[in-house]
């Protein structure tokens, strides 16, 4: 094995989170290597192959899993990458390449609302944040002016700063939503890291309705992007270098990665201070691998909650025809929701949730669904365009409770790289469930104001998840209760941080994207105080536009 | 249209410039009725017999759309690469089509209700030319995105997803053709 590098900084994960705070790092002069398992992909590579897939409605086509960074993936048979302990599926997905998985997310840039802090105090469920959303609000602005995100000053969420630029112009199908659902309910623009004028040397919006699973123009900001900036600041990403353990010395502190490159050849690399960034499965997981003499649990789990609190965001949904012609598919593909059931008293009895509305092309999805009761002829024709003209659909975002019970394992099985997969244990509660019951209301009421028939509830008990992994290196105040401190750092490694969307202590209704992104900023200026290095210039740290 | 003034518009376009010593016109495979579906198909050029079948099968099942002789070779090579069997499949189809008098409508009870072995075909060959995509699971190929009939189907409001719908804000207003109630 050899001694291959050193660094000041060893990000473990080139996602938008990792990236991000390696940027920051490095703009402060700082040197700083990312390790990332997976392989650098292009833009242009992964058009293409969405438009050469088989599957273009799986977010995962595009994105093949490698043997020797694998990742989940379900279609069209589920490789058994992430094992599943049940009760309940959680068929998590996530991309470990150059990036990570934003280059399929639909760029829901959102800040929390300032309750979602104080759960535990307002409504006695849940856990309270160790800090306030007054805390986090210069971050989540600086954030915003990096991912370069467009929005409305009407979705709860208080703002000190304007948003970068005003929101994407709304498609005409949420137009007809807005105004015909008014004034019982307010239908407003999402906040979305997408441009709706040049920004950042990218170009605005011009409506593909790729978001998911990729957006073909760099319209909106994503982890490859992020990358990308954080090389340009001067970090150096090693791709194809699978981080399977962490090594320490006597006194707790992280010394060293040891990596397998493309050919499984182990590479050990040592720093001053890890900060780890491998999302909220991969991360418990290497902790896990990395259990020691010393630490007999795995690293930064004298708590054993390391992996636990696992929390998503379980979607229901109502899908309906229209009683006039919206034809979802031009614009954004996620441009509108309602938010008026994201907090209230009511969340000490039940989920808070966001009501999201897709603008996803029904075209393909209604094809297959002709083909499968065999409507042919000139009679397909007309289903397809009406289908693709009426059909319209919403989804409840619900939020889950950190339950120490729903968490990531280490399995017994091994994966192509001869390293225990993770395992997910996992199951909906009573919470949850009351939420999905209570906006039925919403949906019953949603569909009677649009004219709705043919009303397509999803299945009663089946959740569809959302791939916003929280919750399992989860911060707080009280080291026997959580992973970490306030600012990311591992209660146990004084020189270990994790900067990761595993650090939310609650999921809230929102994608939790941006509030991983301003946590790690916030952590890395935590970072510099600490060592004494004075931060980048604020405008080189926000990417000014172009 | 009737089976005379379909073979009127065969002669009309029978000028069009491919070798017609070596190939043959859908129309002479199908049977009257069968023929009266699909008027618009039948001066379609074909290869052979087994080609042809593909075709007449197809003309059935996609109801007016044009078959585009690129993309009907493409997927018939397709359909083939998968299926060695599938040109004396969709002669044995075409046949049925032919003596049974069948339509788009009654094609699929018909074959389901007999429990014949070429139920699946009609949504193979279907799902070929509206989703461009042959085959299924880790088997499946994409022959067609753009060209596919499902999306020149609709073609005149939405393009293809990860295709531009137009400069910016070009999503804001109402589509041609998009009526209230």
């Amino acid at each position: 094995m050899a001694e291959s590098m050193n660094t000041d900084f060893l990000v473990i994960g080139s996602g938008i989170i990792g990236s991000l705070a390696a940027r920051k790092l490095a703009l402060a002069g700082a040197s700083v290597l990312i390790l990332e398992a997976g392989p650098r992909v292009t833009r242009g590579e992964i058009v293409s192959r969405f438009r050469n897939s088989t599957r273009r409605s799986d977010l995962m086509s595009p994105y093949p899993s490698v043997p020797t960074a694998p990742h989940p993936i379900y279609q069209p048979t589920d490789s058994g990458y992430l094992v599943q302990a049940g009760p309940y599926p959680y068929p998590a997905e996530y991309i470990r390449q150059f990036g990570g998985t934003t280059w399929h997310w639909a760029a829901q840039a959102w800040r929390n609302v300032p309750n979602d802090f104080r759960l535990h105090s307002l409504y006695g469920v849940g856990v309270d944040w160790p800090i306030s959303y007054a805390d986090l609000e210069p971050y989540y602005q600086e954030a915003e002016e990096i991912m370069g995100v467009s929005g409305a000053d009407n979705t709860g969420s208080p703002r000190k700063q304007p948003f970068p630029m005003e929101p994407v112009i709304e498609p005409y199908a949420m137009r007809r939503v807005r105004e015909r659902l008014a004034p019982q309910y307010k239908v407003v623009s999402n906040t979305t890291a997408r441009n709706s004028v040049g920004y950042g040397g990218r170009p605005a919006c011009c409506g593909n309705n790729n978001c998911q699973p990729i957006c073909p123009v760099d319209a909106q900001y994503h982890g490859g992007i992020a990358a990308l900036q954080a090389e340009a600041a001067g970090v150096t990403i090693r791709v194809n270098a699978n981080v399977y353990q962490l090594e320490h010395d006597a006194q707790g502190r992280i010394t060293a990665a040891l990596y397998y490159d493309a050919d499984k050849k182990s590479h050990r690399v040592t720093a001053k201070t890890f900060i780890l960034a491998a999302n909220g499965i991969e991360s418990p997981r290497l902790l896990l691998l990395s259990a020691s003499s010393k630490y007999p649990k795995g690293l930064a789990n004298s708590s054993d909650m390391v992996g636990r609190h696992l929390m998503d965001h379980p979607s229901t949904s109502l899908t309906f025809d229209a009683d006039e012609d919206l034809w979802l598919g031009r614009g954004p593909q996620s441009p509108s929701s309602i938010g008026t059931m994201r907090d209230g008293d009511f969340r000490g009895q039940h989920a808070a949730y966001r009501l999201d509305f897709t603008n996803i092309s029904r075209v393909d999805g209604a094809t297959k669904d002709l083909i499968s009761r065999a409507v042919f002829g000139e009679e397909f024709e007309r289903q397809l365009r009406f289908a693709s003209a009426r059909e319209m659909s919403l989804k409840t975002v619900l939020e889950v409770l950190p339950d120490p019970e729903n968490r990531i394992t280490l399995s017994s099985e091994k994966d192509s790289m001869g390293i225990p997969k993770p395992q997910a244990h996992y199951a909906i509660g009573e919470y949850t469930r009351l939420g999905h019951e209570r906006a039925q209301k919403d949906f019953a009421a949603i569909a009677r104001l649009m004219g709705g028939t043919n009303l397509r509830p999803s299945k009663e008990g089946a959740y569809a998840n959302n791939q916003h992994i929280c919750g399992t290196l989860s911060m707080g105040r009280d080291p026997a209760a959580s992973v970490c401190n306030e600012w990311g750092r591992a209660h146990d490694h004084a020189n270990l941080f994790f900067c990761s969307t595993g650090v939310l202590p609650t999921c809230g209704t929102c994608n939790s994207t941006e509030n991983g992104v301003a946590l790690a900023l916030r952590t890395v200026d935590h970072i510099l105080a600490e060592q004494g290095i004075k931060p980048g210039t604020a405008a080189a740290a926000a990417g000014a536009p172009a | 249209m009737t089976t005379d003034s379909a073979i009127a518009a065969i002669t009309e376009t029978s000028a069009r410039p491919f070798n017609p010593g070596r190939r043959l016109l859908l129309g002479a495979l199908l049977s009257a009725s069968a023929a009266a579906l699909v008027p618009w198909a039948l001066a379609e050029p074909v290869d052979n017999a087994e080609q042809g079948a593909f075709l007449g099968v197809s003309a059935l099942l996609v109801g007016r759309l044009a078959l585009e002789p690129g993309l009907a070779q493409r997927l018939y090579d397709a359909l083939v690469a998968q299926n060695a069997q599938f040109p004396t499949q969709a002669s044995a189809l075409l046949a049925q089509i032919n003596e049974r008098g069948l339509t788009a409508a009654t094609l699929q009870p018909a074959l389901d209700e007999a429990q014949s072995p070429l139920a699946p075909l009609p949504r193979q060959i279907a799902g070929a030319w509206f989703l461009g995509i042959v085959g299924s699971g880790e088997n499946a190929v994409c022959v067609a995105y753009e060209e596919a009939l499902n999306a020149t189907i609709v073609g005149d409001i939405l393009k293809p997803p990860s295709y531009a719908d137009g400069a910016y804000g070009s999503w804001a207003t109402k589509p041609e053709g998009a009526g209230h109630g």
